[in-house]
């Protein structure tokens, strides 16, 4: 390191002058950052200078009330000066539906909203187990080198493609009503829901595995040569090398997809599965009000909110990990 | 005039509104001409039957499609008079248990399936009350395929339509018989607030005084009459 040049043989910190030792701690210096106080990023993001200056002072402050203010002010007086306002108010947001449909009455002929969003929460976290695990291995089969594997890797690519290329609804219908039609004894007899998370596992898995090969893919080429050079077998070298770092890169991605998983938990109701969004339909049917909707979106938001925050904070968490003690 | 698709007989005959035959179709057009209009200024429109309830201008005059009136539905759209008094059918499959076994104990234990939104699911979890919970669909055409394929045993449906699905549709499936009336009724469906409606009940019901409905409804509707009455 050229500051170590500069200044002749290497001493140990004990030998520097406290003046010396200082100039290197300023912020801005060459060791900003690495001895206490706060990661110092540059330029552009939430640490950046530029959005400091802006967002911080009385100014800022005022500037973005204002903004808000205004913003907000205008969606609510459109929505509230239309003309049909009124009707859509009673048809979307009327309270005493709300609240019918989220404790239901079967005797009527509706059920609870809110005790179907167990079986979406019950769905999606089945779902997300296996599709964890057979994104990482559809991903490992393609970035395979061996010319055994190439069978495997062709039907992972084909697999990828066909299922990120057709679109959920039709996978969801054609294994709900396909596979029960077949007749093929216990895989027949199965609930609408186990149907629903196969096609969601299947779609999913497609996507997570091209996340996770771009995880693989941003690993240095010199920790995998350096992991050979070390004696790891290529099967070792993955798991105690390669992974570990991929995974922890794509950490945010993956949330991601998982996120658009709850959410995608509701077209099963197509398949007579009495999730969340098909209580709502069920209810909106037999009452001829969509207020349901509303209580379904609501609950869906309380579901993903948390996780898309957690995500921020990692991705925050990861960024001063890696950029602690740079400019 | 809105209706869905696809559209079943005796109600409208291959899914064609306007060649005017069928029960709905025949009935659309006859009060058209007592309100004065001719056959050619009559249009139909595509409208699914989650859709005809959506708040706001729509964009036909009335939709016909075997709805049913009740009080909670009519706070948020208008409905006319009736111009069908109806009952709930069973459609059951013709090797299974419930075409001999039919009582009102054994009707519980069976698996059932209905149609979202619509009277008959509520006349199933109602009236039957079987002891597991009815399958729900978004239409009529997953609950034929859903009986078909054996995932429910028995759905439950207006007299005629059960009729017509048991006859054509689904080979397997026979009518078992009809339930009681429960006053219900089909209604021709408005925006809520429009005019229109006290035009067309006046159409209905010189109509009704005519003879025309009931000779509409022995024309298309007799022969699905005739099924036995069971208890729920």
């Amino acid at each position: 390191m050229t500051w170590l040049g500069r200044h002749g043989p290497r001493r140990s910190k004990a030998d520097v002058p406290r003046e010396e030792a200082a100039q290197f701690l300023v912020p801005g210096g060459p060791l900003a950052g690495s001895i206490g106080g706060a990661p110092q990023a540059s330029g552009f993001g939430p640490l950046g200078r530029r959005s400091r200056l802006l967002s911080s002072g009385r100014r800022g402050v005022a500037i973005s009330t204002t903004s808000t203010v205004v913003f907000v002010g205008a969606v609510v007086a459109i929505f509230l000066l239309a003309p049909g306002s009124a009707a859509v108010r009673h048809s979307f947001l009327s309270p005493e539906h709300m609240w019918q449909a989220f404790l239901g009455n079967p005797s009527k002929g509706y059920y609870s909203v809110g005790a179907a969003i167990w079986l979406n929460i019950r769905m999606f976290l089945a779902a997300e187990v296996i599709i964890l695990i057979l994104g990482l291995v559809v991903a490992v089969v393609r970035q395979s080198v061996g010319p055994v594997l190439f069978p495997l890797r062709i039907v992972s690519t084909i697999y990828v493609d066909v299922f990120r290329g057709v679109p959920l609804l039709l996978v969801v219908y054609v294994l709900g009503f396909g596979v029960p039609a077949l007749s093929l004894g216990f895989l027949s007899k199965q609930s609408a829901a186990v149907y629903g998370v196969t096609a969601l596992v299947l779609s999913y898995s497609a996507y997570v595995s091209e996340v996770y090969r771009a995880g693989l893919n941003s690993v240095h080429q010199s920790q995998v040569a350096a992991a050979r050079s070390l004696g790891l077998s290529q099967w070792n070298s993955l798991r105690f090398v390669i992974l570990p770092q991929a995974i922890r890169n794509i950490v945010p991605a993956l949330l991601n997809d998982f996120i658009s998983l709850q959410k995608d938990t509701a077209l099963v109701g197509v398949l007579g599965a009495i999730e969340a969004s098909e209580a709502a339909q069920i209810y909106a049917s037999t009452t001829f009000n969509y207020s349901s909707f509303v209580v379904a979106a609501a609950l869906f938001l309380i579901l993903t909110i948390p996780l898309a925050r957690f995500t921020d904070h990692l991705i925050l968490r990861d960024r001063n990990r890696r950029l602690a003690g740079s400019k | 005039m809105a209706t869905d698709n696809p559209v079943y007989t005796p109600w409208f005959v291959n899914n064609h509104p306007a060649n005017g035959k069928g029960y709905e179709a025949a009935v659309t057009y006859a009060v058209a001409a007592k309100l004065g209009f001719k056959s050619s200024q009559v249009k139909w429109v595509y409208e699914p039957f989650n859709n005809s309830y959506a708040p706001g201008p729509k964009k036909f005059d009335f939709d016909i499609n075997e709805v049913s009136y009740t009080p909670q539905r009519a706070q948020e759209v208008t409905f006319s008079s009736s111009y069908y008094a109806d009952r709930q059918a069973l459609v059951v499959l013709k090797n299974g248990p419930l075409v001999k076994n039919h009582s009102p104990a054994a009707l519980k234990t069976y698996l059932y399936g209905d149609q979202i939104g619509t009277t008959s699911l509520a006349y199933i979890i109602s009236q039957i009350s079987p002891t597991q919970r009815p399958k729900p669909y978004n239409n009529l055409n997953d609950v034929k395929s859903a009986l078909d394929t054996h995932q429910i045993q028995a759905f439950v449906t207006d007299t005629p339509t059960a009729q017509f699905i048991a006859a054509d549709q689904v080979p397997g499936s026979t009518v078992v018989g009809q339930f009681p009336s429960t006053g219900e009724h089909f209604g021709m469906l408005f925006q809520k607030g429009d005019k229109l409606v006290g035009c067309v009940n006046w159409a209905l019901a010189a109509l009704t005084q005519a003879g025309t409905i009931q000779a509409l409804q022995r024309r298309y509707l007799q022969i699905y009459l005739t099924i036995p009455t069971i208890k729920p």
